[in-house]
């Protein structure tokens, strides 16, 4: 772990004071940060990241599985082409949702590159994205009866 | 001439004589046709294919065995080479390919992936072998299979369809009561 350079500390000071409260910045290292929020603020925390900090696409959006919490997680990776200098950076975005009522608000309104993304997420983890425009399977076979794969009591049927 | 229940010899042995005049003949003909032209039908699922593009090859030259290189349609390969990983999504189509061949038709599953899973075993995509979707002919190992083990297990289904005798079931006329 190196420590952030001045870059990602405007950026960090930048993100708190606009949100205040409605997130919380993990860390700071040089070239990654992570920040997370409730899914109420996810919508606004988005644009406020594309539109004055200039994150202009989506890298990934992921989802981790915390049975003992009873918690998924959703991660969504922002980069920006935009500027020279953040082009090397990714934030974290993370949301994390109750595992028994995991919907939270698409963000394909903000970055249209999440649609494939969110799709996958709803699938493999069963997270339901509120706006999304096809939520449908992207990945899994047409077929499948079973619950998300990659939920942790998912149990692998075998031969 | 005449045996218990009134039946002839002859007419007894008639079906021995179709079996030795007819039957082991053509028997033999239409195995040494099928063996020598086996004709694989080009599908890939996963990087054992290379291995299967290499034996097609120059250098090993899979046709000098009597093994076509794989290409053109359905309807006139026999011989479905499953390569590799086969995921729960494919199968349903593998199982579509081998359906549409025409009779007779071999399968050979090469490959770890194929045969038990291999690596993903215990993944929720991929199948733990084919057999439970297809009738294996032969099985190659490996991971993946060298081309001298992929030409020793098509050699094994050669030897396998020089053996096969389904032609004397056919031709069996019903006894007489």
């Amino acid at each position: 772990m190196s420590s952030p350079t001045p870059r990602e500390q405007g950026l960090a000071e930048q993100i708190t004071n606009a949100l205040g409260d409605k997130v919380a910045l993990d860390y700071t290292n040089t070239r990654r940060l992570r920040v997370s929020t409730s899914r109420e603020h996810m919508v606004e925390v988005g644009k406020f990241m594309k539109s004055d900090l200039g994150f202009d696409h989506v890298a990934s959006v992921s989802g981790i599985d915390y049975p003992k919490d009873q918690i998924i997680e959703v991660v969504y990776h922002l980069g920006g082409y935009g500027k020279t200098e953040m082009r090397e950076l990714l934030l974290a975005l993370a949301c994390r949702l109750p595992r028994d009522d995991s919907k939270m608000p698409s963000l394909y309104g903000v970055w249209k590159s999440v649609e494939f993304h969110e799709r996958e997420t709803f699938e493999m983890l069963g997270v339901t994205f509120e706006g999304h425009p096809q939520l449908e399977r992207l990945l899994l076979p047409e077929d499948w009866n079973d619950i998300p794969p990659l939920r942790k009591e998912f149990k692998n049927p075998g031969r | 001439m005449v045996k218990d229940g009134g039946v002839n010899v002859l007419v007894g042995k008639l079906n021995e004589i179709l079996v030795k005049a007819v039957a082991e003949p053509l028997q033999y003909v239409a195995n040494w046709g099928r063996l020598y032209s086996l004709w694989p039908a080009h599908l890939e699922t996963a990087c054992c294919s290379v291995e299967f593009g290499a034996a097609s090859g120059s250098r090993f030259d899979l046709e000098r065995f009597g093994i076509l290189e794989a290409f053109g349609s359905l309807r006139q390969c026999d011989l479905l080479v499953v390569q590799g990983s086969v995921t729960r999504k494919m199968a349903p189509r593998v199982r579509l390919i081998y359906d549409q061949m025409p009779e007779p038709k071999y399968v050979v599953a090469m490959g770890a992936c194929s045969i038990t899973g291999g690596l993903y075993f215990d993944s929720y995509n991929v199948l733990p072998g084919i057999d439970n979707i297809l009738p294996v002919d032969v099985h190659v190992p490996g991971c993946p299979p060298r081309p001298e083990a992929l030409i020793q297990g098509l050699i094994l289904l050669q030897d396998k369809i020089r053996s096969q005798s389904e032609l004397a079931a056919k031709i069996k006329i019903p006894q007489v009561p």
